[in-house]
């Protein structure tokens, strides 16, 4: 080879500095965002129930893949469009959409800031892209909402974000609100234990209460399967822990409750402060008991390389006796377990308790996203106008609303020529979940209203409201039944008290001691590590930033807590 | 001048992939400042606070950083190796098949497994490799096991290396075939008149025409040698393996695209390409100076 | 003759078995996908399919033919893969060209060749490129999913060397006969290359239509979606815990059999082609080739 001089690299180079300097500078336009902002005019009154002219709010979506599209439609211009510009004279204008696959609706996000492009006037983002909600919030362009919420939000909205005063803490900023929470159901993953019944009949055993009735009703189900399924056939309780030991279906958190906490998540501790629960030394009797049900095969031998729908495999196959999981799972996936075991019956039953008496399970937040306000948006009001009404109309309504039977008819539901809602699967064209177009998505939710429906059902009233008439439809039959074992136990749910931005220690030190903690935890569950393991993981979990993350949390928690 | 005025089509005949690096190759790499900043999606490049360092000090700083980085460079150049040994020796030992419809078949399936994501071959084999699945029951049929491959710090990396060959080798061979058939049977043809056997001809003959097309290969491969396979272990690993499976690129998918830290995943990518460059570099070098021939 | 040897007649044998054996290793997951896409629903969520389907069903396939989506995916992804091969093809072709001559020849040849494995190797990120797709106005543009991969400097490295072993007398002749470089090129080198073109060619091909990436990112809507992205969006699992779930919805979203006749169906004709193309490498390769 021979050598490449120097001259023929330099006009290279040249261009490379050049070209860096043209990206520098066509790059960064959230700045001027930012001093457009502040001199936004607030105009008095300017709440209207329907605007004449039409007012515009722009958007940006991060479509739901699973998320279908009849007749032609698109997000941007779609039957939800059209109704708010009918309904409210609000113009919906779609800056861009992204299909939210592998984290493709933050990364658009961040590349939009980035290439300096306008940034939408309204914005919902999901919990899973938490960060860049965080994100948003730090850059200065959006704008607090709190005085916006409290003049323009409806009382029935006030109500709903009143249910759990703590909604708001993960978009507070200095006290001040930065971002209006996204409602979502209670207790919609808070988790159960279901049961083969057919199994417990059999053997004439009654359901588990306690952890060591469990290990008895474990045993006989592998030991003496009534199925007759050989002892290496049988799964007794399909857990798995492959990305958390704190998830939603499979999930083994609660076997650490019974001793009194919950790991990888912070729990208010009775001086008020957050501790972690990881570090909390009933952590490492839960791990104990784990690492026994292991030995014994009571839980999956591969359970540290499944995740929670792996875990769903055993159940539906019939193999499994007991699986944590959400009350809705007879209507998915349980449901298919007759298919292939046809005397299958699958029981709710509460979470069994600890040796002292503790149960703990992790519970849901009342929230799973935000909605940001850009500074300067021309009219903030429009929004509420939109979700007031949603609020009011939709969310709940009494009998006789509009909204009765869902949303917009041929899309989320349609009516025989009797007036009789049709089952979902025999809509023209097929059934498409509506609420997923609007600007924030599912509409409208009260956080405890499809609980107090289900509630209502499993009293044996008649469906009559929108809410009692969709969990009735959607839920399956035995849903409302399952929904009141899981209100028997309304106080062991234990939500993760953290919910603010990553804390600075947090940025460099966490992803490390995640690691540190996962490994320790699986390597003492399948034996290739002692229990004391556990100790040595605390002191240096502490030494390593974790105190510094304590410390960090808790100085938060101290200026957001109501 | 005379050689300028015969070269002026071949320089015209490289304008239009120029045009193309420029746009889409070398403008973009002027984000690579960002690996020396504390990027901030709405600062922009020009806004971002300069940090110099502190990016790659990140990297290196980490309790578990050298384990990483080791993990990394043996995997990929386990990887990097068998995935020329493997294809190279199959080409081989397919071109003894004679006949021309079996040996495309077998061509043709062994290609197969190219086409399925990481995300469906994870999902098939955490069944297959299970401690009551296929590959255990066989090994326990000979008396063998059972093996944990994807639970167990030592079995790990072996079940990675093992499993993205049994994808990819099929395909690598495709090249080493095209320049099998390119041999002039001549050369055969006198061989066989000296009487040498099978085994000389493919030591003398079918080894040595593959040779440049092996450093070509080889040396592009390095590009990679700190690429260990984001897609296959991102599947396949779990905390029980973290010790020996967790690479560098896990490592910046959970600390960085998670969290949006651009900056700091630029400067990882910088030191990736750096490395490659300095072994391209010497490669090259060592391919012209050994063998006498430029690779590129 | 060699092949009539003993050693060599149990040497044939024993590779020949070997080699089959290897093949069946490496059709198994494809097998299994092809069976779960034939199961009942029940058994495949319950991951009861191994090598054959669990209760016969056609329903996945009928649900996917009934997919306007998938069908308009897999129209554009055919057409991505065809004009994206032919772009490759012709720069690539021109590239290798100039840059198989000697340095002696074609003086900054080596700076070309090295600009070429600098780009290879250094990347700015996904910032800049996004910035600059966007200056040229090509988001939401199908040529997006063609232009910015249509330089790939393996292939041309690897046609370049596949150029050099075609005889210099062949180049000289021509040029002597007063023929030029671009006459050279398109009647005496593309002629005999035809073997590694289709080489180039299947690389490219299989580049272009396993690429989801750039359709998730700069296509906005799911219509002009290639079929690589759309699968992308229909395999990868959803972060289940921060989402509003209920069981129909979840049932939506699990649809395992209908997953792999996706799969299945979207991976078929880049099957096909390779055994198509398999006519090129054997044929005709011995003046194309690499030089020993």
């Amino acid at each position: 080879m021979k050598a490449i001089s120097g001259k023929r690299w330099l006009p290279l180079l040249a261009a490379g500095a050049m070209l860096a300097t043209t990206l520098a500078g066509c790059s960064g336009g959230g700045k001027t965002e930012e001093s457009a902002a502040g001199s936004a005019p607030n105009v008095e009154n300017a709440y209207k129930e329907k605007y004449d002219p039409p007012v515009t709010i722009s958007t940006a979506w991060g479509v739901d893949p699973a998320l279908t599209f009849k007749n032609g439609e698109t997000i941007e211009n779609s039957v939800a469009t059209k109704w708010a510009k009918e309904q409210f004279g609000i113009e919906i204008k779609s800056l861009w959409s992204v299909t939210d696959t592998n984290g493709a609706f933050g990364t658009k996000l961040r590349l939009a800031m980035s290439s300096g492009q306008d940034m939408p006037d309204l914005l919902t983002i999901g919990t899973a892209d938490n960060q860049i909600a965080q994100d948003l919030i730090d850059s200065g362009m959006y704008e607090e909402v709190g005085p916006l919420f409290d003049k323009y939000a409806s009382d029935t909205w006030k109500e709903a974000m009143n249910q759990d005063p703590n909604v708001w803490n993960a978009y507070t900023r200095n006290g001040k609100k930065m971002g209006i929470p996204v409602l979502d159901y209670a207790y919609n993953h808070d988790y159960l234990l279901w049961i083969r019944q057919d199994w417990l009949d059999k053997l004439n055993l009654k359901a588990p209460k306690t952890i060591d009735e469990m290990e008895k009703v474990m045993d006989a189900f592998k030991n003496r399967n009534p199925d007759g399924l050989s002892p290496d056939q049988v799964v007794p309780l399909s857990i798995g822990f492959k990305t958390s030991m704190n998830t939603w279906m499979g999930d083994p958190s609660w076997i650490f409750g019974a001793y009194g906490t919950l790991p990888q998540q912070w729990n208010l501790g009775e001086d008020g402060k957050l501790a972690y629960g990881s570090t909390d030394p009933a952590t490492k009797e839960g791990l104990q008991k784990l690492s026994g049900w292991l030995a014994k095969g009571y839980i999956p031998q591969e359970a540290a390389l499944w995740d929670e729908n792996k875990t769903a495999e055993p159940a539906v196959a019939g193999t499994a006796g007991m699986i944590p999981g959400p009350y809705w799972m007879s209507g998915w996936p349980l449901k298919d377990t007759v298919q292939n075991a046809p005397n299958a019956v699958w029981t709710p039953i509460e979470i069994p308790v600890g040796p002292e008496g503790k149960t703990m399970r992790h519970g849901t937040q009342f929230t799973n996203g935000v909605t940001l306000i850009k500074k300067g948006m021309e009219h903030p009001e429009a929004f509420f106008t939109y979700q007031n009404y949603l609020f009011d109309n939709y969310a709940n309504p009494e009998p006789g609303s509009p909204y009765d039977n869902g949303l917009f008819a041929g899309y989320d539901y349609q009516l025989d020529a009797n007036g009789k809602q049709l089952p979902i699967e025999e809509i023209d064209g097929g059934y498409v979940n509506v609420v997923r177009y609007l600007l924030v998505r599912d509409g409208a939710r009260i956080p405890d209203a499809q609980m107090k429906a289900l509630q209502s059902l499993a009293e044996g009233n008649e469906p009559k409201t929108k809410l009692e008439k969709d969990v009735a439809v959607n839920y399956g039959p035995e849903t409302p039944a399952a929904a009141q074992v899981l209100l028997k136990q309304d106080d062991i749910s234990y939500k993760n008290m953290f919910t603010g931005p990553t804390t600075e220690t947090m940025k460099s030190k966490m992803d490390y001691l995640n690691k540190m903690e996962n490994q320790t935890f699986n390597e003492i569950i399948y034996g290739k590590k002692p229990a004391d393991a556990f100790d040595e993981f605390v002191s240096t979990w502490k030494a390593g930033g974790g105190d510094q993350i304590t410390q960090e949390v808790n100085a938060w928690y101290d200026e957001v807590k109501p | 001048m005379k050689t300028l005025k015969k070269t002026w089509p071949l320089h015209l005949m490289l304008l239009p992939a120029m045009i193309f690096l420029i746009v889409f190759s070398f403008i973009p790499m002027g984000g690579i400042v960002m690996a020396f900043q504390d990027y901030k999606p709405w600062l922009g490049i020009g806004g971002s606070e300069w940090v110099g360092l502190d990016n790659f000090r990140y990297l290196f700083e980490r309790e578990d950083s050298v384990q990483v980085i080791w993990n990394t460079l043996i995997i990929a150049i386990l990887k990097l190796v068998f995935n020329l040994v493997v294809p190279f020796v199959f080409a081989i030992l397919l071109n003894e098949v004679r006949k021309t419809a079996l040996q495309r078949g077998i061509q043709t399936l062994v290609y197969l497994p190219h086409f399925l994501s990481w995300v469906i071959l994870g999902g098939i084999l955490i069944d297959l490799l299970a401690t009551g699945g296929l590959v255990n029951r066989t090994l326990g049929f000979f008396g063998f096991g059972p093996y944990f491959f994807l639970g167990d710090n030592d079995l790990f990396r072996f079940t990675v290396v093992l499993s993205d060959i049994w994808k990819e080798f099929g395909y690598s061979t495709i090249i080493f075939l095209a320049a099998l058939a390119g041999i002039d049977p001549s050369q055969y043809e006198a061989a066989e008149i000296d009487g040498a056997t099978r085994l000389k001809q493919t030591l003398h003959i079918t080894i040595p025409s593959l040779i440049p097309i092996l450093m070509v290969v080889g040396t592009l491969a390095l590009g990679n040698v700190l690429n260990a396979g984001f897609d296959q272990i991102f599947n396949l690993y779990n905390p029980l393996v973290y010790e020996k499976g967790d690479i560098i690129d896990t490592f910046v998918y959970r600390t960085a695209i998670l969290n949006g830290e651009m900056g700091f995943g630029t400067a990882v990518g910088l030191f990736k390409s750096m490395i490659s460059m300095v072994l391209i570099l010497i490669s090259y070098r060592l391919a012209y100076k050994w063998a006498g021939y430029r690779i590129f | 003759m060699y092949h009539k040897t003993k050693g060599y007649r149990i040497f044939s044998v024993l590779n020949t078995c070997f080699l089959i054996f290897l093949a069946v290793l490496c059709i198994i997951p494809l097998i299994h996908v092809l069976a779960v896409s034939f199961s009942a629903k029940a058994a495949a969520d319950a991951n009861l399919v191994g090598l054959w389907p669990v209760g016969f069903s056609l329903e996945a396939y009928k649900k996917t033919a009934a997919n306007p989506l998938f069908l308009h995916s897999l129209w554009v992804s055919v057409l991505r893969t065809v004009v994206g091969t032919a772009v490759t093809l012709l720069i690539t072709f021109l590239a290798a060209y100039a840059l198989s001559k000697e340095n002696s020849v074609f003086k900054g040849r080596d700076v070309y060749s090295w600009l070429f494995v600098f780009s290879m190797i250094f990347n700015g990120g996904l910032v800049p490129f996004y910035i600059v797709i966007q200056k040229l106005g090509l988001i939401n543009s199908f040529w997006v999913l063609v232009l910015p991969g249509a330089v790939n400097t393996f292939l041309v490295i690897l046609m370049l060397n596949f150029f050099r072993g075609i005889p210099k007398e062949l180049e000289e002749a021509s040029l002597i006969d007063g023929a030029g470089h671009f006459r050279t090129l398109f009647s005496i080198f593309l002629p005999i290359s035809l073997p590694s073109i289709a080489t180039v060619a299947l690389f490219s091909m299989v580049f272009h239509w396993n690429s989801w990436f750039d359709g998730l990112l700069y296509l906005n809507n799911a219509k002009d979606f290639p079929l690589a992205t759309f699968l992308q969006t229909v395999i990868i699992q959803q972060d289940m815990s921060s989402m509003s779930m209920n069981p129909k919805e979840m049932e939506l979203i699990s649809q395992t059999t209908v997953k792999a006749a996706q799969i299945f169906i979207g991976s078929a004709p880049i099957l096909i082609v390779y055994p198509f193309l398999q006519k090129y490498f054997v044929k005709g390769m011995t003046v194309g080739s690499v030089k020993g």
